[in-house]
């Protein structure tokens, strides 16, 4: 099994260490994983904001770069989702496309593929689980709060894994923290408010730490606890799997 | 870059307190809807059903229109067929003229609304009297709806207290809701009395039988057909649905899903006039609809119920309110079924989304609302409504992207942002920093932790 | 061409790919052990009330005990007695304003909503809505499980066949501050009489 590492771009220049731990973790696996050089976007932020003929070039390197993977994992949901959901239909007529059904985030790469059901890490500390909206309702995570399903959430699963720790959830547990992309920058008022509810909500549970499988909910809501001076860290799921490791 | 809407949603959230209430109100309602879901285990396969429903029934609506009109004149009904919103408010007319109507009572419709009709008869010399309790506020105070289905939720019981006290006589003071409902049940009840004839919407045609089927929790549309000698229903081509047993599958989610209640407390089948009153008279409408069946992105909106769940599960709606929507329709319906009617008016709203899909998750007939804003903001350019600075930003990161020397060269120097001096940075023209301290950059992006790592 | 023609054929001519209709029947609705038993639990949860008329009662007497200062009884039904007014023989549907209690038939209940069919069977069905309350007879034993099941077998009187509706519970409103708020424009209480077979 051949794994490609993507790390989108704002992990990669904001968040490395979060690239990092997804490394080690896969590699403490036992798996072949590799990082090509030369990744950039995969073309979310521009197709959101409603310019996603720009994603197309972006798509295509993607595929060239990642299409002899087994898997393409990524450390971020939205990003997962806007491959799997998208690039088959920007492609269409234009390029081969392989990477939308290869991509997995890698909570569900580990949780659905390798079936990981061992002890992990060590993190001996509360933290309250930030289910984002990409990787509820698009990816499958966990279960939609709005549905009437049996209840299931992946991320739970994997971090139970880790010694000492506690996972809670928030009320309003899957609602979104208003990051939202271009959202964040156009509605900025509903923005802020949407994020520093969903961190008032979080700390609520008595957690030190808010963790999450998306970097780009995490960054918004630390700039907005830090902004109000809320004593609050964020680490993303990934990196508590790999703790002590 | 900002928009109609996202200023009315920053004058919105300055009143913390009412920003707050309006959040947890409709959070609330949102509550109440889990439960009845959560309640039947039948819940997601209902909602597949009325997809399927509605998918089959929009895009054959043209038979089941024939067959409703058909058995509706079979029963005695007169039927009219109104192509835009200004046939339909003067067939309307012509209707109550030919009675010689003075005052009209009507129950509420988003239709009525759509076409501006109360301002309409108005100008024509017709008192319009709304009953629905929320709709009848707003109409003494000259405001729109702020919600389809709670429409004066931006007043508190101050707020109606003092309208009541200037309208309607009521006891100075005396801001009770129940008391203050019970002026408004006074009030209009002299109005059914009084009034020359009664006006409907409907939530259902009904194909196979030709009812008219409404549902209220006041009574109020049959308070207005039951006294005055004339019934108008007026309905969206797209209420037509087959039969009784596809009634089931609506009647049982339309409630639950938008007020968490397991149903309305009436839900009154018309078929015909009642024996003392002149026949009654249909006005199916079309004004758009069958236009948007053709639009190969949005036809689905037309499968929607008007249940107003969306709006309630939406955080945006929740922190921004029905006002900062340019449409009268606000939330995630309001945006899809307000570009249908106007793109180039209604573009600023479809900013107004995170895309956390949280409207269609939660959408009883599954209307595709989140993936369709998506679709819409594809689309702006062409309509001429693009965002300039968006798209200029847009290209900037496709360019950056496109290259990875660009890239990479980008993400060596990304660092020395920490060290531009905090009022620069949080200046105007960075609007991140409007709501967050600005992110550290760490020296070495993951591109070159790697490398050292692999060794 | 007529509007309706206009109309169809443009709505005909747009509509792009056709979708068929669900099988309806493999719904797994929602069943009660025992139905009566949920449609008084889901009627008291509306703000309505239920009360057991046993085997002999005099319905009449027990719309007195119920309604002690009411002056102004509306009812068309042959077993009660104590009707001031007839829907049936009034001049104008405005003549029942001013009814304390209304008196009409039930043909059968719902069990998962309290919901009550009511098909108009009286000259003016204002009688439904103007009386400030509202005494509905129900046969204990015609109690539906789920709408499914009640829209199976809804009928409309033959004499009066334009109007029938589903009441459950008393007219109300939150419209004012979201504060829950019973008897809005029509009854303001809902009581059922459930008679023994």
């Amino acid at each position: 099994m051949k794994i490609g590492l993507f790390i989108p771009c704002y992990v990669d220049v904001v968040y490395p260490q979060v690239g990092v731990a997804t490394y080690k973790l896969l590699k403490h696996l036992g798996l072949d994983v590799t990082y090509p050089l030369n990744q950039t976007c995969c073309g979310q932020p521009m197709a959101n904001a409603g310019f996603e003929k720009q994603a197309i070039p972006l798509a295509e390197k993607f595929e060239d770069k990642f299409k002899e993977f087994d898997y393409v994992v990524a450390p971020s949901v939205s990003c997962t989702a806007f491959v799997k959901l998208n690039y088959s239909r920007l492609l269409e007529g234009k390029h081969e496309c392989l990477t939308s059904s290869k991509i997995m985030d890698v909570v569900e790469f580990l949780h659905d593929v390798i079936k990981v059901n061992h002890p992990l890490g060590t993190f001996p500390h509360k933290v309250s689980l930030h289910n984002s909206c990409h990787g509820v309702r698009e990816l499958g995570l966990s279960s939609p709060s709005e549905e009437h399903v049996t209840p299931f959430n992946k991320i739970k699963d994997l971090l139970n894994l880790v010694e000492g720790i506690q996972v809670l959830e928030p009320e309003r547990p899957d609602e979104c923290c208003g990051f939202g992309g271009m959202f964040a920058i156009e509605e900025t008022a509903v923005s802020a408010q949407m994020g520093l509810d969903k961190v008032q909500r979080h700390m609520k549970t008595g957690a030190r730490f808010i963790t999450g499988p998306d970097c780009s909910c995490l960054m918004h809501m630390a700039g907005v606890a830090k902004k109000q001076g809320l004593n609050v860290e964020f680490k993303h799921v990934v990196e508590i799997l790999a703790a002590g490791l | 870059m900002s928009t109609g809407h996202s200023k009315a949603a920053k004058e919105f959230l300055k009143n913390q307190t009412y920003a707050k209430w309006h959040d947890a109100t409709f959070w609330a309602v949102r509550s109440k809807r889990d439960n009845m879901a959560y309640g039947l285990d039948e819940w997601e396969q209902l909602r597949e059903k009325a997809s399927q429903i509605k998918r089959h029934t929009i895009t054959h609506l043209d038979e089941y229109l024939d067959q409703f009109a058909t058995n509706a004149e079979k029963n005695g009904c007169i039927v009219h067929w109104a192509k835009d919103a200004n046939e339909f408010n003067e067939i309307v007319y012509g209707i109550l003229k030919n009675h010689n109507v003075k005052k009209i009572v009507k129950s509420k419709s988003m239709l009525t609304e759509e076409c501006g009709m109360n301002p309409y008869l108005e100008e024509h010399g017709i008192e319009v009297v709304e009953t629905d309790l929320g709709e009848r506020i707003i109409q003494l105070k000259g405001q729109a709806p702020s919600h389809i289905v709670m429409p004066a939720i931006h007043l508190n019981h101050d707020d109606v207290g003092e309208l009541f006290e200037e309208k309607l006589g009521s006891e100075k003071g005396n801001h009770d809701p129940t008391y203050l409902t019970y002026v408004a049940r006074l009030s209009l009840r002299n109005e059914f009395l009084t009034a020359d004839a009664g006006m409907t919407g409907g939530n259902f045609g009904i194909a196979e039988t030709g009812d008219i089927v409404v549902c209220t929790n006041e009574g109020n549309a049959d308070m207005s057909t039951s006294c005055p000698k004339l019934h108008i229903a007026a309905i969206g081509l797209e209420k037509i649905i087959p039969n009784y047993d596809c009634l089931a599958v609506f009647q049982r989610m339309l409630c639950r899903a938008g007020t968490g209640q397991p149903t309305t407390t009436f839900t009154s089948h018309f078929r015909k006039a009642r024996p003392t009153a002149h026949p009654m008279h249909i006005v199916l409408v079309d004004n758009g609809r069958s236009e948007w069946i053709g639009n190969p992105e949005h036809w689905e909106a037309l499968k929607c119920i008007r249940c107003g769940s969306c709006m309630n599960t939406c955080p945006v709606y929740r922190r921004s309110g029905g006002y900062s929507y340019s449409y009268f329709i606000p939330g995630p319906i309001g945006i899809n079924l307000g570009m249908l009617r106007d793109p180039q008016k209604h573009s600023g709203n479809v900013s107004a989304c995170t895309l956390c899909n949280s409207c269609q998750t939660v959408c009883p007939a599954k209307v595709n609302l989140g993936d369709q804003i998506y679709l819409w903001r594809q689309q702006l350019d062409e309509f001429g409504t693009a965002n300039p600075e968006k798209k200029l930003i847009c290209k900037g990161l496709g360019t950056v992207y496109g290259s990875s020397g660009i890239y990479n060269l980008g993400t060596a120097l990304a660092h020395w942002a920490n060290i531009i001096p905090s009022p620069l940075m949080n200046c105007g023209l960075n609007p991140w920093a409007e709501g967050h301290k600005m992110m550290e950059f760490p020296k070495k992006p993951f591109h070159k932790l790697i490398k050292e790592i692999e060794k | 061409m007529s509007n309706k023609e206009d109309i169809l054929k443009k709505y005909r001519a747009n509509v792009r790919e056709k979708y068929d209709m669900p099988d309806l029947s493999d719904i797994k609705a929602i069943t009660y052990n025992d139905p009566l038993v949920q449609f008084i639990k889901m009627t008291e949860s509306v703000g309505g009330h239920v009360i057991e008329v046993k085997e002999g009662q005099d319905i009449n007497e027990l719309v007195k005990e119920m309604y002690p200062d009411a002056k102004e009884i509306a009812s068309n039904l042959p077993e009660v007695t104590i009707a001031t007014r007839n829907p049936d023989t009034v001049g104008r549907a405005r003549d029942l304003n001013g009814t304390d209690v209304g008196i009409i038939r039930g043909q059968f209940g719902v069990a998962e909503n309290a919901c009550v069919w009511i098909p108009q069977t009286m000259k003016e069905k204002a009688v439904c809505f103007i009386s400030e309350n509202l005494v509905i007879l129900l046969p204990k034993s015609q109690i539906v499980n789920n709408m499914h099941e009640a829209y199976k077998r809804i009928k409309f009187d033959e004499t009066y066949d334009g109007y029938g509706t589903f009441i459950s519970g008393p007219s109300k409103t939150a419209d004012i501050a979201q504060v829950l708020v019973m008897g809005a424009q029509a009854a303001r209480s809902a009581t059922i009489l459930l008679l023994p077979e």
